[in-house]
């Protein structure tokens, strides 16, 4: 490690000492606008960081983490859901009883476990950065201080969690026992590995899915969505998932685990069940955050036709732009319809406006709210001309290109499921509500600039990719 | 006085993955939450024994580092656990963790 490293490591170094300024100048001016502004900045900051050319760039730094496109596309994505996520919380919990400024510090603090995820190249900062970003979590969903799902959830997500883990923790231990590595790319292939190598491997894979709550193991992704306050819903619904998605990405990059027959059996069995269970159970749901749960399981499931891909396509780098394209897709449409929901729960009342019928007659009452969730739903659904089209898109060429039927044939029926759903949100807010069953707010001029963006990045990045694929390309070194 | 290197790595393994699975147990069957902290704890050390057992093999110091990693972890998982179960107390006055499950749908 040389003091060149540090250029390449610029955003974690500004975001880390920015935490510290961060800590400092809330102990000092205890009031939600210092810690909101400062978080704002501090994440800004990091934005600009991963900008910063390094004078002599070297991507691996000691083995134990490497900062190349992958991570920092990922970097940006967090960095811009962390800024969108405290945005939408400002108000939110301006309406609720308890003190709002150590949420911006978590918030901050998660982003960079998240990071770190982004980069991790070794076992070791791959836990770090997780349970960074966990035990965060476990304190951002149960943040309200009145009403129960809050606590529920946490609790909920704290058990479950702590098993997932320590379950994906026993299986990188058994591989450590048999290879006696840590860092991913001194695994090797899979070729010829012993059975304690392979049951180690089928237990991060179960660890894995829990966090990307790939079906069986979502059990606890509707309960955790719906209890949680519907900001911290949207962050973990993205940054936490995505840089598990970054973290798989990788080591099967590196270790090319899915060229394993019994590998790539588990993922497509995965990736079936969540992709129809999904959209199946989702059909079912009258709280909106439920809804979105369960799409996003779909959608995870979508997203892992890309990795499947990866050891069935001539070149892996085509895989990876996918997960890059989706995963950037992912984030726009989830953090505009969660955006959505919490600026609507953004009142006095104690709990969030997420059952369905509280949507009625939303075209009326709050426009420009109401359209973005309109094509965040849209997109969500993969209706053209938007950046879920897109992304969707690029899923079925790689899918096709690898020769993937059983997948693509489910995403099209998982599709085709989901619009019903979709299309009943957007229908639910036409209609003329027959009582105020959620008290009226109005929404802050901020809040609702960040949704617009979001909804505008939504229709421009769908109709016209070409910037986004050109960064994507540039960052992987395609173009 | 015995060595590690004298305990057979199978015999380790085998006591990691006991503790592994009365952890796993205790969190399925128990419903109480302090309970389902301390199986979770035992779980975190069945892992911790299992990372130490393999950086003994091949000598490695990153088995130990991993130690101390899964220890900080399990202590912070802890600290929010308990503060979570405090919080519990206050408002539902148990701590069943059942009875606290209005989430469905």
């Amino acid at each position: 490690m040389t003091v060149g490293d540090l250029w390449v490591l610029a955003p974690y170094v500004i975001v880390t000492a920015g935490k510290l300024v961060h800590l400092l100048a809330v102990s000092f001016w205890r009031t939600p606008g210092v810690s909101l502004w400062t978080a704002v900045a501090v994440l800004v900051a990091g934005v600009v960081g991963l900008a910063v050319e390094a004078p002599e760039p070297s991507e691996i730094l000691t083995g134990f983490m490497v900062v190349d496109g992958l991570t920092t596309f990922f970097n940006g994505l967090a960095l811009v859901a962390a800024l969108a996520t405290a945005v939408f919380a400002r108000t939110y919990l301006a309406g609720r009883s308890g003190e709002a400024e150590e949420f911006y510090i978590l918030l901050v603090v998660a982003t960079l476990g998240a990071m770190t995820m982004g980069a991790a190249n070794h076992f070791a900062a791959l836990l770090l950065g997780l349970e960074i970003l966990s035990v965060s979590l476990y304190v951002l969903i149960g943040y309200p201080e009145e009403g129960h799902p809050p606590l529920e959830a946490a609790l909920k997500y704290l058990v479950l969690s702590g098993v997932a883990s320590t379950t994906m923790l026993f299986g990188i231990a058994l591989v450590y026992m048999e290879l006696g590595t840590l860092r991913f790319d001194a695994i090797g292939d899979p070729a010829g590995w012993s059975a304690i190598t392979v049951l180690g491997h089928a237990m991060m894979i179960a660890g894995i899915a829990f966090k990307l709550s790939l079906a069986p193991f979502h059990m606890w992704t509707p309960d955790v969505y719906q209890g949680a306050p519907a900001p911290v819903t949207g962050y973990l619904a993205t940054v936490s998932k995505g840089a598990m998605v970054i973290v798989i990405t990788r080591y099967a990059v590196s270790t090319d685990l899915f060229s394993s027959d019994s590998a790539f059996n588990i993922l497509l069995v995965l990736a079936v069940l969540s992709m129809i269970g999904g959209n199946v159970l989702a059909l079912l749901q009258t709280n909106i955050k439920r809804l979105l749960a369960y799409s996003s399981i779909a959608h995870v499931g979508y997203l892992m036709i890309a990795l499947a891909a990866l050891a069935r396509i001539a070149s892996p780098d085509v895989a990876v732009e996918t997960v890059l394209m989706y995963l950037a897709a992912y984030f726009a449409m989830s953090l505009a319809a969660f955006g959505a929901v919490s600026i609507l729960s953004s009142s006095e009342a104690s709990r969030d406006a997420d059952h369905i019928d509280d949507l009625e007659g939303l075209f009326w009452r709050q426009p420009l709210a109401s359209v973005v969730l309109t094509v965040s739903m849209l997109a969500l659904a993969g209706i053209p001309l938007t950046m879920g089209f897109m992304a969707k898109f690029y899923v079925i060429t790689t899918g096709v290109e690898g020769a993937l039927w059983l997948l693509v044939w489910s995403l099209v029926i998982g599709s085709a499921i989901a619009i019903y759903y979709y299309l009943r949100v957007v229908i639910v807010m036409t209609r003329p509500a027959k009582e105020m069953v959620y008290p009226q707010n109005d929404a802050a001029s901020l809040e609702l600039t960040a949704l617009t963006a979001l909804g505008v990045t939504i229709m421009v990045f769908g109709i016209y990719p070409t910037p986004l694929i050109t960064l994507v390309r540039t960052l992987l070194g395609l173009a | 006085m015995m060595t590690a290197a004298e305990i057979p790595l199978e015999h380790v393994l085998v006591l990691a993955v006991l503790l592994f699975l009365i952890g796993l147990t205790g969190v399925l069957v128990r419903r109480n939450v302090i309970f389902l902290l301390m199986s979770l704890e035992i779980m975190m050390n069945a892992c911790g024994l299992a990372f130490v057992a393999a950086g003994a093999r091949w000598a490695d110091p990153d088995g130990q580092i991993m130690y101390m990693l899964v220890l900080s972890l399990a202590a912070a998982e802890v600290a929010v656990g308990l503060g979570l179960v405090l919080q519990l107390e206050r408002r539902m006055r148990h701590l069943d963790i059942d009875a606290a499950s209005e989430l469905s749908g």
